[in-house]
């Protein structure tokens, strides 16, 4: 693929109610701007889920960047992912020099708790909320492969190590175990450590094609997929066909395998999704996905360490800044620049968004992107 | 169930469950091509185009998945038990579990219909051992 990650920028994530989004996209779009070492784009692609009318518009106008084509993409939490598919789609079809690419959501002033799922789709109007959605995968793990707690605990206590050292997280507190175990059951078997929380934030990144300079990051291939029919013929947890096929034609478009990536960034929204997604990714056999946090593999200083921004566990997840926000960290990482959570001589890294929801289908679209050398 | 404050109600875009010889049923569909069982209503077979014909589907079937949701919804106090449910030759369905919310049912679980809720949601209870 002929297109490079100039420059990455993100907001702090956490519950910021006396931000705008306005406040925070701008935040993203500096410190991308200015990482790019560039002032102007050609275009601009908008992830966001449960956005304001015009926001991209109303915000980047102050900036400056106005008057040009401004596409805004909603696909729940891979919104974002989407758009930097779609940004980078259009610089290979050679329409654009330079885009910006930003991700933004406020969910404080939308949410107070748990999100349902659309209440006017059969499945929310019937009560099912989305820490529900992702229980259910992981009764259905523990039912059929034995899935542990403490193997989902594993995930939650290693997504908040990471955290720890992310200066742009919501959560920067390690937990056990037992912490994590013992937190209040929100949708059994997944406690409240074990999902994500309600996050405010921004992201952005510049992607253009080549330039002179080492610091820009290729980017080998993105994939987009959405989601086939998901019922009664269906023996995986929703989600999993989806990520596997649309990894499979990453995989393919790279020329790379997961075995050779260094490291991951994926949706860990609730414990059992980073387990599922690893599966799918092939990084563990069906069933076994478990043991991987739990045996130290994904473990930052491990052979393939995921999420070592925190995860959405850690470092929140407002939807639609999710996407570019797993882009950023994975940026940071391929140019050495992630201080003490750096991935030692990491090469290629892998971004995988999920974004789900609506019943009858295996999740509504899954983004997954490869970047490196 | 009702909307927000000043908003419409809610639309009902469950699948049917209507009264049955032996019970409750699913008013679906099945696909005349494929033989694919569906909960809710479309032109044609999503998975094959092919025509559709109506077909009852009686609650009864297997638990492929539950839970016990423990914190609100809007419009929907905690704890709810939830699961979904393969039902005999027909599609899966989610519905939540008789009685009160207490602990979730293993996959696999056979169950039977039990009901409506008072939110109007099929409700599944285990048959018990001697019952099967």
């Amino acid at each position: 693929m002929n297109v490079w990650v100039w420059g990455a920028g993100s907001s702090a994530f956490g519950k910021q109610p006396a931000e705008s989004t306005a406040s925070l996209v701008r935040l993203a779009v500096l410190e991308a701007l200015r990482d790019a070492e560039v002032d102007q784009v050609d275009a601009v692609y908008v992830g966001t889920c449960f956005g304001e009318p015009g926001v991209a518009q109303r915000t980047l106008h102050r900036l400056g960047i106005a008057g040009l084509p401004i596409t805004v993409l909603e696909n729940a939490c891979a919104s974002s992912t989407h758009a930097f598919h779609e940004a980078c789609a259009a610089l290979e079809a050679g329409r654009h020099r330079q885009v910006l690419v930003v991700g933004v959501e406020h969910l404080t002033s939308r949410f107070t708790g748990a999100l349902p799922v659309e209440r006017r789709d059969h499945e929310g109007r019937a009560g099912l909320g989305l820490p529900a959605l992702y229980a259910m995968s992981a009764a259905h793990y523990q039912d059929l492969f034995g899935l542990t707690d403490a193997e989902l605990a594993a995930v939650s206590v290693k997504n908040h190590a990471h955290g720890v050292h992310n200066d742009r997280a919501q959560h920067r507190r390690a937990v056990t175990a037992e912490e994590v175990l013992a937190s209040r059951m929100i949708a059994d078997p997944l406690t409240l450590l074990q999902c994500c929380a309600i996050s405010d934030g921004a992201a952005a990144v510049v992607v253009g094609d080549r330039r002179r300079g080492a610091r820009d990051v290729p980017v080998l291939a993105t994939a987009f997929g959405t989601g086939a029919a998901w019922g009664h013929d269906s023996p995986r947890v929703w989600g999993f066909d989806l990520v596997a096929q649309t990894a499979a034609r990453a995989y393919q478009a790279a020329g790379v395998g997961i075995g050779d990536v260094d490291v991951l960034e994926v949706h860990d929204a609730f414990t059992i999704g980073e387990i599922v997604t690893l599966e799918a990714l092939g990084m563990a056999p069906e069933g076994a996905g478990g043991r991987l946090a739990l045996d130290g593999h994904t473990v930052l200083g491990g052979p393939q360490p995921v999420n070592p921004s925190g995860g959405l566990l850690s470092r929140g997840h407002p939807l639609g800044a999710t996407g570019v926000a797993q882009i950023f960290e994975i940026v940071r990482q391929l140019r050495g620049q992630a201080g003490p959570r750096q991935v030692a001589g990491a090469r290629i890294g892998l971004v995988e968004t999920m974004g789900g929801g609506a019943g009858g289908v295996d999740g509504n679209a899954c983004v997954v992107c490869l970047l490196g050398a | 169930m009702s909307g927000d404050r000043g908003l419409p109600p809610l639309p009902d875009s469950r699948p049917l469950i209507v009264p049955d010889s032996a019970g409750l049923a699913l008013a679906g569909w099945r696909c005349r091509d494929c033989a694919a069982p569906l909960a809710l209503d479309g032109p044609w077979c999503p998975r094959c185009r092919g025509p559709l014909d109506t077909e009852r589907f009686p609650l009864r079937g297997t638990v492929w998945a539950s839970t016990i949701l423990r914190v609100p919804l809007p419009g929907r106090p905690a704890p709810t038990a939830l699961a979904y449910v393969d039902l005999d030759g027909g599609p899966r369905l989610l519905g939540h579990l008789a009685g009160p919310p207490a602990e979730r049912l293993r996959a696999g679980t056979r169950v039977r219909g039990a009901g409506l809720s008072e939110h109007g949601d099929p409700l599944f209870e285990a048959i018990p051992e001697e019952a099967r």
